[in-house]
């Protein structure tokens, strides 16, 4: 064979069989089991974090706040629309059963205008919406920068709890 | 309906047909319902680590507000977290309504197939998830997205979108903005399972999908879905 | 990152109409613009020596070696872009061992490594071992060192070996021209196959890139070749330039003809993205696209070289314009590429809006990274041309010297 083929046959055959070696090494374990990806990733992402537990969980201590919103419009609603994510309140709050709750395992109180406004804020889009075909109901709403703004007597700026029971409006 | 998943056998397909019997998620949403709270957008954020900033969203809600004049005005301030203020005035609005989206996990999903390293894929339940692990960041995925679902993670320099929640799904519990949602707006479920929600959903609305020229085999499902939305 | 936040908040006040929320950022970037023009530039470079070698264009040999080499300068940076915009570059090594099939970016380091070995460094060998092996013979050092290592030791340049090297060679080029088309086609499929956005998504897309990429391959060695001659002092081969411009002007013209196609067609079918990219082009892509790509970096040259077959003014004027019309060409296909890559980012999925580009001079992404992707393929072409240099091979017709 001819000096330069077979010099250029060696090149080519390192190359090849270093590129082999090297791919067998670097090809993660779980590769292709199930398809063209890691099967071992779909374990990974079951295994994240959560942040919201569910409502479910809310009524094993709250079952008195439970009561009250089932009398009420809001009694579909889930308690972490309102107070934010609670798994690790669900968690941890037992042990401080009687004592003051650290900062870091409560929950948001809702009690501004603006969170109200989130959902009965008067919209266009919202006007029509029967959420309940049961009862027909429709979600009430209001402009709030009207409705109620200031107090006659003090002049000071109402908030909205301080006439309706988010618990039970 | 199943059919529709189906996909052409061809080599450059990248999707996994339905895998037997087991279970095959699919999602429903109802515009008729969506109030525009936000509060499905705000909560994925919290639930997912998912950045705060206005440009990475998993879950977002837009308002369609289209006028007599026949113009349509379309917009998502912060993705719907604070909630919407009417732009137009009443007596201009011809209609005017809210479209939750999120990730479709299209059955024949176009951001899988242009992966080119694997690190996108479909579960057999048909869940669409990223292997963040292994993501090299080419963003490509996120270009072949129809639906604006994916983005780049501005920490990690991987691809990032809605999972369903996957890791919640696992342990019997609902997605985040499912859980989350005042009026019952979006459903998820079964497709394989004939009694699920879905399928009832499905049997008694008239659903569509997003873009259905696009043969993403999308799984998400719209009730009263207005030909304006894209 | 806080900058790219900052950037970020900046393109969202920029935003016209609705976007989704996702699209406010823009993915590629400048260097992704890059990557294209790159391998365009070596895919053209290797199509017009293949020219000469294959279809006999003697008349163009003077530029064979240069092109070669300059192809080779080029390739060597192509993939630096791409790696350098990974959101983890570190795990680009993954697309060498787990390319998934169905996507055509994953065909991108097999097509990269078999370019870059079997056909550009194979053809080159095959073309200077015979000189190496003698150059090695009239020097010492490291230089010697080097041409008995590049020469892989071989020693035997008996006129049977160097037959065998030029039947090799030969055979080498053959394949080289499809796998040429296959290096450029295939990011034009990336861009092609993308339904999801209709500026990209058209059939004609492969074929538009290879033609361009022709086009500044071609442009390229002519702006080398006139601007080597010079530095170095010697007697330009007007023949070859006239023929180098002849067939740039071919390829414009069927450049010139699909790109127009492409658009004739979007405008008459009017699909449902038109009324959002009839937009697009006459507002945030008028500059880049009529004015930069079009008229500067198209019709100009067009009409220029086509004048030029018919009235030939003296040498050193002719010399001039081809190293201008050069210098738009290569600009203009540039744009082509920015047109593509930024257009098609720039207005939303949703059909409803327009999103902003903001680019910085320094960062990963900047103009200065950008121009240094583009600046060290030059070094890297002064380092071979001093080390394998076209002129001082065997067999070469002697230069004339000029003062």
């Amino acid at each position: 064979m001819p000096q330069q083929v077979k010099r250029l046959i060696i090149v080519f055959a390192i190359f090849i069989v270093s590129f082999l070696i090297m791919r067998q090494i670097l090809t993660p374990k779980t590769f292709g089991e199930l398809g063209h990806y890691r099967a071992l990733s779909i374990k990974e992402n079951a295994m994240k974090e959560m942040h919201y537990a569910g409502a479910a969980k809310c009524v094993k201590c709250h079952d008195d706040i439970h009561l009250d919103k089932s009398l009420g419009f809001h009694a579909k609603l889930k308690c972490e629309v309102c107070h934010g994510p609670a798994l690790k309140h669900v968690l941890y709050a037992d042990k401080f059963a009687g004592k003051d709750l650290p900062d870091s395992l409560l929950l948001y109180k809702p009690d501004k205008r603006t969170d109200c406004a989130l959902c009965h804020e008067k919209n266009a889009a919202r006007i029509k919406i029967v959420f309940d075909t049961i009862d027909n109901t429709m979600i009430k709403q209001v402009n709030t920068m009207k409705h109620n703004l200031v107090d006659k007597n003090t002049k000071e700026e109402l908030k909205c709890i301080d006439c309706h029971n988010p618990h039970q409006p | 309906m199943a059919s529709a998943f189906i996909p052409f056998d061809g080599v450059l397909f990248a999707s996994e047909p339905p895998k037997g019997k087991g279970k095959w998620y699919g999602i429903g949403i109802d515009i008729n319902k969506c109030i525009g709270c936000g509060k499905c957008a705000s909560a994925c954020k919290l639930e997912n680590n998912v950045p705060k900033e206005p440009f990475y969203f998993r879950s977002w809600v837009e308002q369609y507000t289209i006028k007599n004049d026949g113009t349509v005005n379309v917009e998502s301030p912060n993705g719907g977290i604070d909630s919407f203020k009417q732009s137009v005035p009443d007596n201009e609005i011809f209609k005017s309504f809210f479209v939750p989206k999120m990730c479709n996990h299209c059955a024949k999903s176009p951001c899988t197939q242009v992966c080119p390293v694997g690190a996108t894929y479909e579960t057999p339940e048909g869940v669409v998830l990223i292997d963040d692990n292994y993501c090299i960041g080419c963003r490509y995925c996120v270009q072949a997205c129809p639906y604006g679902c994916r983005y780049i993670h501005p920490d990690k320099g991987t691809a990032d979108k809605c999972t369903l929640c996957f890791h919640r799904l696992q342990k019997g519990l609902q997605p985040a903005c499912f859980e989350i949602c005042p009026t019952e707006a979006r459903i998820y479920g079964d497709l394989n399972d004939p009694g699920s929600k879905l399928n009832y959903f499905l049997k008694n609305h008239t659903c569509m999908v997003i873009k259905p020229n696009l043969n993403t085999g999308s799984k998400l499902f719209y009730n009263a879905l207005s030909p304006e939305v894209r | 990152m806080q900058n790219h936040i900052q950037d970020l908040y900046e393109v969202l006040s920029k935003v016209e109409g609705y976007v989704y929320p996702n699209e406010i950022e823009l993915n590629w970037s400048i260097l992704i613009v890059l990557y294209p023009y790159i391998t365009g530039l070596v895919a053209g470079a290797f199509i017009l020596a293949s020219l000469e070698r294959i279809f006999k264009l003697h008349i163009l040999k003077p530029t064979y070696g240069l092109a070669l080499i300059t192809a080779l300068s080029f390739m060597l940076v192509a993939t630096l872009p791409l790696v350098s915009h990974l959101g983890k570059p570190m795990r680009a090594y993954e697309i060498m061992i787990t390319p998934h099939l169905s996507s055509a970016m994953a065909i991108f380091g097999f097509v990269y490594l078999w370019y870059l070995m079997v056909v550009l460094l194979l053809e080159i060998w095959f073309d200077y071992r015979r000189d190496m092996i003698i150059w090695a013979g009239e020097t010492t050092g490291f230089k010697r060192f080097l041409y008995r290592a590049l020469s892989l030791w071989t020693t035997d340049i008996s006129p049977k070996a160097v037959a065998l090297d030029d039947k090799l060679g030969y055979i080498v080029t053959v394949i080289g021209i499809p796998s040429a088309f296959l290096l450029h086609g295939y990011v034009g499929f990336i861009f092609g196959s993308i339904k999801a956005n209709p500026w990209w998504s058209t059939v004609l897309m492969p074929v538009i890139f290879l033609f361009s990429a022709m086009v500044s391959g071609i442009a390229l060695v002519m702006f080398i070749y006139i601007n080597l001659t010079r530095i170095r002092k010697v007697k330009i081969d007007m023949a070859c330039l006239d023929m180098i411009a002849k067939y740039l002007f071919y390829f414009l013209i069927i450049d010139f003809t699909l790109e127009g196609l492409d658009q004739i067609h979007r405008i008459y079918v009017a699909e449902e993205s038109f009324e959002a990219l009839h937009k697009l082009v006459f507002g945030k892509l008028f500059f880049t696209l009529f004015i930069m790509q079009g008229l500067l970096g198209t019709i100009v040259p067009l009409l220029t070289l086509g004048t030029l077959q018919f009235f030939k003014p003296k040498e050193q004027i002719r010399k001039v314009i081809y190293m201008v019309v050069a210098a738009l060409i290569l600009m203009g296909i540039f744009f082509m590429r920015w047109n593509v890559v930024i257009g098609g980012q720039l207005f939303s999925k949703s059909f409803y809006g327009y999103t902003s580009f903001k680019i910085g001079l320094i960062g990963a992404e900047g103009y200065l990274m950008a121009a240094v992707w583009l600046i060290v393929p030059f070094f890297i072409l002064a380092f071979l041309l001093w080390l394998l240099p076209p002129w001082k091979k065997k067999g070469e017709a002697d230069e004339i010297r000029v003062a």
